[in-house]
């Protein structure tokens, strides 16, 4: 749905981004993470024809941003939540709404369904009729995002749909996009919300002018070390410590105090073996859990990386 | 070009623009100043001598003074922009509403015809209030005084419907580009206001010497002056521009 080959991007002397090529599935919700100045913002600017590109390719579905006839189509079809919410303070909700409506050419009819139904799911339809300046942020931000959707998109791009949000207006936005996200449109997500990448993308892309990593966030959290399952023991004994280094499967064996640290590919299938071998050893165990590195873990490596370089 | 699409852009500000006060009491003061109390300051200052003049050359004196005075209400199409055309450009730099503005299938020449509109119209229709306004309180005057009334005349019609609105065009041009370099309205209120003087002097200067002749120049001039600023406005007010280059 969303193809970028060698995008690139310069102000003056200062490359913004650089050599970029992504592509991104219809219905997919990709997320877009990277340091601030890492080019995000920039890369959606191009990507919605706001601003052009010094060079390289991008396509939106059929419509490509180089050609001019092209760029009106791509606006129509895709929805942009930009960083700041930029709503006409001085109108209302639903003035707000139907203007850009009107803009995006939604019939009058489908106009005003849309607006009651994306202003009743976001429980705003009550205060329809007040004016913009007296919502809170969050508030706000669900207007915007309504704003984004009132031409029922194909692509949507969220550039901090989150940012600045208490934990419950955060929440009401993450739950609207895994809504989105059943309704199989195509969200490209900009954030610096590794959780929220985490729990809503298919897929991750780290930025830092240029592209670094793309993957699944559990790909993305394996690459960096392997997964570890941690065997908490009442006391650990030379048996139980010999019986699990002989199986083929544990890669490496630690021990730290209580806990047998074990490196493994798969623990889901090799986990009941493990602990078969342990018990069978004469070992006591209190508990197994998991260690994994986060997906912080792998953004500040590849992105300490990126800059070293 | 849809002008449908502009229409759109030209309503929202206009419902904006309604709702701000200061807007709202500029569109009522200055034609109040421009239409009738300045030209009442200077008809009824006329002193006894003039008005104890024969009537052939009181006549004379009258028109004088009533041609003088006409570019007075036209003022109102220089002066207006630098005020609302600051909220409609200014106001969306500060509500940060550019962005999703420009994301819509909206081409850069409809949103920037839309938004002049904005601009021109509240100030044209308080041009055409005050020049009406005008032409009632002299016509009254003339006639009560000479039985004759001066106005219409071409130089008048010339002022109203040629000159004003080309000098409200670069008003309002001269405002977008004034916009793309501040932040606040203020600011752009008291550049925009500098950048009004020369306007400002240009649409008086003649009313010393009137003729057809000289309104006829200065309509070519101002003319002249809105197409070149009219590209100049284009180019400053284009989607790459606005995003990468606005303050």
């Amino acid at each position: 749905m969303i193809d970028a080959e060698s995008l690139t991007r310069k102000f003056g002397g200062l490359t913004a981004v650089e050599n970029l090529t992504l592509h991104v599935n219809k219905g997919e919700v990709f997320g877009f993470l990277g340091p601030n100045g890492a080019g995000k913002t920039t890369t959606v600017r191009m990507l919605c024809c706001l601003i052009g590109k010094t060079s390289g390719q991008a396509h939106i579905g059929d419509y490509s941003v180089d050609k001019e006839e092209d760029r009106l189509n791509i606006r129509k079809i895709v929805g942009l939540l930009p960083e700041n919410v930029g709503l006409y303070e001085n109108l209302s909700a639903f003035r707000n709404l139907d203007f850009f409506g009107k803009l995006y050419e939604v019939p009058e009819q489908q106009r005003q369904e849309n607006i009651e139904r994306l202003l009743r799911i976001l429980g705003i339809w009550d205060r329809r009729d007040d004016l913009v300046g007296t919502f809170s942020k969050g508030t706000k931000q669900k207007i915007a995002i309504a704003r984004a959707l009132i031409h029922d998109p194909q692509v949507l791009f969220l550039d901090e749909p989150t940012a600045n949000l208490d934990p419950e207006a955060s929440k009401t936005v993450r739950d609207f996009i895994l809504d989105l996200k059943k309704e199989k449109r195509t969200i490209f997500l900009n954030t610096h919300n590794l959780d929220e990448a985490e729990r809503l993308c298919d897929r991750i892309a780290i930025l830092k002018t240029k592209l670094v990593a793309v993957d699944s966030p559990k790909n993305l959290e394996q690459s960096l070390y392997n997964r570890k399952t941690i065997v908490h023991l009442e006391s650990i004994n030379d048996a139980v410590l010999t019986a699990t280094k002989r199986l083929d499967h544990v890669k490496n064996v630690r021990v730290s105090e209580n806990k047998l640290i074990l490196d493994m590919d798969t623990p889901e299938k090799d986990n009941p073996e493990v602990i078969r071998a342990i018990v069978k050893a004469g070992g006591n165990i209190q508990y197994v859990t998991e260690l994994r590195s986060t997906l912080e873990d792998v953004y500040l490596k590849l992105i300490r990386e990126a800059s070293a370089q | 070009m849809r002008f449908w699409k502009s229409w759109i852009v030209t309503q929202k500000d206009l419902s904006i623009i309604r709702k701000n006060k200061y807007v709202f009491y500029s569109l009522i003061a200055l034609p109040l100043l421009f239409g009738i109390i300045l030209p009442l300051l200077n008809i009824f200052t006329l002193n006894d001598e003039i008005t104890a003049l024969p009537r052939a050359q009181f006549m004379v004196v009258a028109n004088q003074t009533v041609n003088e005075l006409i570019a007075l209400p036209v003022l109102i199409a220089v002066v207006l922009p630098s005020i609302i055309a600051s909220y409609s450009f200014v106001g969306e730099k500060i509500e940060k509403s550019l962005e999703p503005l420009l994301a819509t299938p909206t081409t850069d020449s409809e949103l920037l015809l839309g938004k002049s509109l904005a601009s021109f119209l509240p100030c044209i229709g308080a041009t055409y209030l005050a020049g009406g306004i005008f032409a009632a309180v002299l016509d009254g005057w003339s006639y009560i005084k000479l039985g004759v009334v001066f106005i219409p005349n071409p130089y008048w019609a010339l002022y109203m419907f040629v000159i004003a609105p080309l000098a409200g065009l670069l008003g309002v041009e001269a405002n977008i580009i004034v916009s793309s370099k501040v932040n606040d309205v203020r600011s752009a209120q008291q550049l925009g206001a500098l950048v009004c003087l020369p306007i400002i002097i240009l649409v008086t200067l003649p009313s010393a010497q009137y003729s057809n002749l000289i309104a006829i120049l200065l309509s070519t001039a101002l003319a002249a002056a809105d197409i070149a600023l009219f590209y100049l406005s284009k180019k400053t007010f284009g989607r790459e521009e606005i995003l990468t280059n606005w303050k």
